[in-house]
């Protein structure tokens, strides 16, 4: 026991290392500015020590809390279309037999194209009159229709990964398996719900909570196609923090704004892991 | 298992997801007044003005180098570091794992948008500002957390009779999991190096705030210098997105040949 | 004793002095502005002139994105870091009081000896608390593009745009009346602006309290909502529209009247891609009850406050903002001088897409939108309120309302009142 306990701090020190040595200083570093009143454009107040306060202006902030409600519904619809999706789509290369690589290449492909060009794409696809997908609706200057597009562009260009990592999890599972099912009798409904499902479990554990996160902080998708608008309809909490900070000049508001969004995705992952069964935190 | 109904489901997922790319490739060859001509259907004449202006006017292979040394690079790392830590969490038993693992995920959710000022800060006083190590570092904060996360789960997936069997022949804990693990998870260290790979080559914040010139800009922060105060040149902005895509769809087929479809038969039973 | 100690204290001071010229960097002067196309064409001719002119200085040009939101982020984050250069920086009109006071760029009276040569409103939006940081280089205005082959005139005030509008779009001639930037984006503070202005209206006050909600501003805004609702001039999709979306919809025959940037006026004269070459003009915005006005654009150099040469910055943005170069860069780039003068200089004929006396009226009429360092997060105010009245999220007098209480709050937060 104590030598896999060696073992284990020996394989882990290079990762913390580096994580303690490029990530941990920002981290506090933010912290701490959240605890401060700190506008950059405004030097002669200073930088007085104030404590929470900022947190519970945001608390009280009626613009923060309708973006954290709308990113919470953007993130619920996207990532269940997205697991959905990507089970689907890994189900269907994991059978395809011939043309699997191009089939690959043209599912990841949205996923190799940086998310403003992605963004774009789904903009001229919606912006009427010349959208193929307009239909001469103002999808993007209405206020519940502008999150079509957004959701949209979110779920094609991110699917893909989930698919990816589902696909790799499907493979892992040993093929004898299936067979002794079939031999059984088992439908191939039976086969995919008591084999494929659970041994599938941990990739869809790990796709979940990457999704949701990633979901979670969403920017550029939101920024491209309607800059949080029409008003702040579509507004999400990273570009409410993103104003407040590199816009507005308001370092310490907007420091303490980073400080919740990354606590609410946080306590979401504890979450995920306590309520899926943990199979990835669990010992064997 | 293979029937119609999938055959057909395939193909329908596999359309939507080619229909916009589709879109794309043909808008990147459209005079730009057409674009916004009102009449969407297939333009009269293609042009290739944009890719011409792209290497002509913009040297775009400066940041498709750029990119792919910095993903490249984040990703050997990544992985390379990932894979001993992913192996302690998923296979060792030890106090404090579930803290680690936690711990882990929190430096990668942190929002991006805080850490740039004190990342940069942190930067310039290395001197690291406009060079690749100081790309590459930010990058492992997302990159890395990813690799731990995605190895720790498929190693969970491998069964752990050969390595017990290696070891119960008196391998030590280490050697067992290099000789016998390890090429077990190739297929699933593949998978982790081209998602890690994609994620880096997608960053835009992190490298427009990093670099200060063409000689390290990546292609995000390329195709977002190509647009002027009020224009867009979309055009431009599609092919440069195209040809960014070719080195990504190169290596993309390149690995995934080595993805080989589950253990090999006798690997388990024998 | 003594001597031994001042010996040592000159042996210290020495090599302090050599260490710090050690880590002093070169001569080099590092100017960081837009860089695109023409503009970058002719910036780079007038620094490799000005480099000349000073052989042991190296200036360095050091591209920045033109996306205003993108600038200002990378500005921000240089500045705050105490970064000495870029040295020579270029502004967003609306940026010099949030830089100045930040405490990140220097006073500059003294690079503009001639002050009354510039136009007041560019001037005036370079000033905060009395000095002035930055010097106008070029200058945007809005203006009123109309069709030649529609009507014969263009409109004075907004009853005759409407009806000129209304008849050309009834006609089949056209597809929409007027196109204008109604994306929630700074583009919509302007054109929101221009109508204001027109009906009587400001933003604020002389002394600095908020008046956006005055009859006239609600008068304003109503006008806007109408046009898109219920007179039907303006075409719904303008509320995701940037300034290249208009430009597209007027330079495609679609639309009568566009409000938009001089930057149109030379790709909307190219016949190879416009469909409405040699068929539009250029116009002062309409009014109402108020007067005509054009919402000020454009650039401003200013000098980076921990630059280590400030100097040699002076002299490049004193010679970079001199007629000669004003007018030099019309010619290239096409964008108007902030100077007055230079605008009867006979080089300016043709350099412009549209006359210069025409040009230069327009710019008189210009309007600064208001000189405050929270000026940012206001017209974020404005934009989110004025949006939702657009789209019919609330009424034009709710949304001033609530935008003019929200401003007013801000400003009593900051202790702030905008200083001209």
């Amino acid at each position: 026991m104590k030598r896999d306990t060696r073992l284990a701090w020996t394989l882990l020190a290079p990762m913390l290392i580096v994580l303690a040595a490029i990530a941990l200083a920002p981290l506090v570093m933010t912290i701490w500015e959240s605890l401060h009143r700190h506008d950059l454009r405004m030097p002669w107040i200073g930088r007085p020590y104030i404590g929470l306060a900022n947190y519970a202006t945001a608390a009280a902030d009626a613009r923060f809390g309708a973006a954290l409600l709308h990113t919470a519904v953007f993130t619920g619809i996207s990532v269940a279309l997205e697991l959905t999706l990507g089970l689907l789509l890994a189900l269907a290369l994991d059978n395809v037999r011939r043309g699997r690589g191009a089939a690959r290449l043209i599912v990841l492909l949205p996923w190799a194209l940086p998310t403003v060009v992605a963004a774009l794409v789904w903009r001229f696809l919606f912006e009427s009159p010349a959208g193929l997908l307009a239909f001469d609706v103002e999808w993007l200057s209405r206020p519940i229709a502008a999150w079509v597009p957004i959701v949209l562009a979110d779920v094609w260009k991110s699917t893909p990964f989930v698919a990816l990592l589902l696909l790799a999890g499907l493979q892992a599972i040993d093929p004898a398996l299936y067979d002794a099912a079939r031999l059984d009798g088992a439908t191939a409904w039976r086969r995919f719900t008591n084999i494929t499902l659970p041994l599938l479990r941990p990739a869809l554990l790990v796709a979940l909570i990457f999704r949701t996160l990633d979901a979670f902080r969403v920017f550029d998708v939101v920024y491209v196609l309607t800059g949080g608008g029409p008003g702040t309809a579509t507004e999400v909490v990273s570009l409410y923090a993103f104003t407040s900070l590199l816009q507005d000049l308001r370092f310490g508001y907007g420091s303490a704004l980073s400080v919740t969004i990354f606590g609410v995705t946080f306590m979401l992952a504890l979450l995920y892991i306590r309520a899926l069964g943990a199979p990835v935190a669990e010992d064997a | 298992m293979t029937r119609a109904a999938p055959r057909i489901g395939i193909f329908l997922l596999i359309a939507i997801w080619a229909l916009p790319l589709l879109w794309m490739l043909i808008a990147s060859v459209t005079p730009e007044s057409r674009l916004f001509g009102g009449a969407p259907a297939m333009p009269g004449a293609f042009v290739l003005d944009h890719y011409r202006a792209l290497f002509a006017e913009r040297a775009f292979w400066r940041p498709v180098r750029n990119s792919l040394i910095v993903a490249a690079t984040t990703t050997v790392f990544a992985v390379a570091i990932g894979v001993w830590a992913a192996y302690a969490l998923a296979r060792l038993r030890f106090r404090g794992r579930a803290v680690t693992l936690s711990a882990v995920l929190a430096v990668s959710t942190f929002p991006q948008i805080s850490i740039v000022s004190p990342l940069y800060l942190l930067l310039r006083r290395a001197g690291l500002i406009d060079t690749y190590p100081g790309l590459v570092l930010p990058y492992l904060t997302f990159a890395l957390p990813l690799a731990v996360w995605l190895l720790t789960g498929f190693f969970r997936q491998l069964p752990g009779e050969l390595e017990d069997a290696a070891r119960m022949d008196g391998a030590s804990r280490l050697r067992a999991a290099v000789e016998v693990t390890l090429p077990l998870a190739a297929p699933a260290i593949a998978t982790t190096a081209i998602l890690t790979f994609l994620y880096a080559w997608n960053e835009f914040l992190f490298a427009l705030s990093f670099t200060l010139g063409p000689e390290r800009q990546t292609v995000p922060v390329a195709i977002a210098l190509f647009r002027g105060q009020y224009q867009v040149p979309w055009g431009q902005i599609l092919a440069a997105a195209v040809v960014a895509s070719l080195p990504v769809a190169i290596i993309v087929l390149a690995f995934q040949r080595r993805i080989v479809k589950g253990l090999t038969a006798g690997a388990v039973k024998g | 004793m003594i001597s031994a100690v001042r010996r040592a204290t000159a042996g210290l001071a020495g090599a302090l002095l050599a260490l710090a010229a050690c880590s002093h960097r070169p001569d080099v002067l590092t100017f960081s502005g837009s860089v695109l196309g023409a503009e970058g064409t002719i910036v780079r001719r007038q620094i490799d002139r000005f480099a000349r002119q000073h052989p042991g200085l190296t200036i360095e040009v050091r591209a920045t994105p033109d996306a205003a939101d993108q600038r200002h982020q990378l500005y921000v984050q240089w500045l705050n870091a105490w970064a000495a250069d870029p040295d020579v920086l270029q502004l967003d009109v609306v940026w010099t009081p949030e830089f100045a006071a930040a405490g990140w760029i220097l006073p500059i009276d003294d690079a503009v000896t001639d002050a009354d040569d510039f136009f007041p409103a560019a001037l005036s939006a370079d000033r905060w608390r009395g000095r002035l940081y930055a010097v106008p280089w070029f200058v945007d205005a809005g203006m009123l593009y109309w069709r030649t082959d529609l009507m014969d005139a263009p409109p004075d005030t907004f009853d005759a745009l409407t009806t000129i509008a209304r008849g050309a779009v009834a006609d089949g001639r056209v597809a929409s009346g007027f196109v204008w930037q109604g994306a929630r984006y700074e583009g919509l503070v302007t054109v929101f602006l221009e109508h204001l202005i027109g009906f009587g209206g400001r933003i604020l006050d002389d002394d600095g309290r908020v008046v956006v909600d005055s009859p006239a501003g609600i008068q304003a805004l109503t006008f806007m909502c109408d046009a898109i609702h219920r007179t039907r001039i303006v075409p719904e999709a303008v509320l995701t529209w940037q300034e290249e979306q208009t430009r597209f919809s007027f330079q495609n025959g679609r639309a009568a009247f566009m409000r938009n940037w001089p930057y149109a006026a030379a790709l909307l004269g190219d016949p190879a891609q416009s469909a409405v070459a040699g068929r539009f003009a250029v116009a002062p915005m309409p009014h109402a009850a108020g007067r005509s006005a054009a919402a000020l654009g454009g650039a401003q150099l200013a000098i980076n406050a921990r630059t280590r040469q400030p100097e040699a910055a002076r002299a490049l943005v004193r010679y970079l903002t001199a007629p000669e170069q004003m007018i030099e860069r019309a010619q290239v780039a096409g964008q108007f001088p902030a100077r007055r003068r230079v605008y009867d200089d006979p080089r300016l004929k043709d350099a412009l897409p549209i006359p210069p006396a025409t040009a230069r009226a327009i710019v008189e009429h210009a309007v600064a939108r208001p000189v405050t360092p929270v000026y940012t997060q206001l017209s974020g105010i404005l934009q989110i309120h004025l949006h939702r009245a657009l789209t019919q999220q609330e009424t034009p007098a709710a949304a001033l309302h609530a935008a003019a209480a929200a401003m007013r709050r801000l400003l009593d937060d900051a202790g702030l009142t905008a200083v001209s």
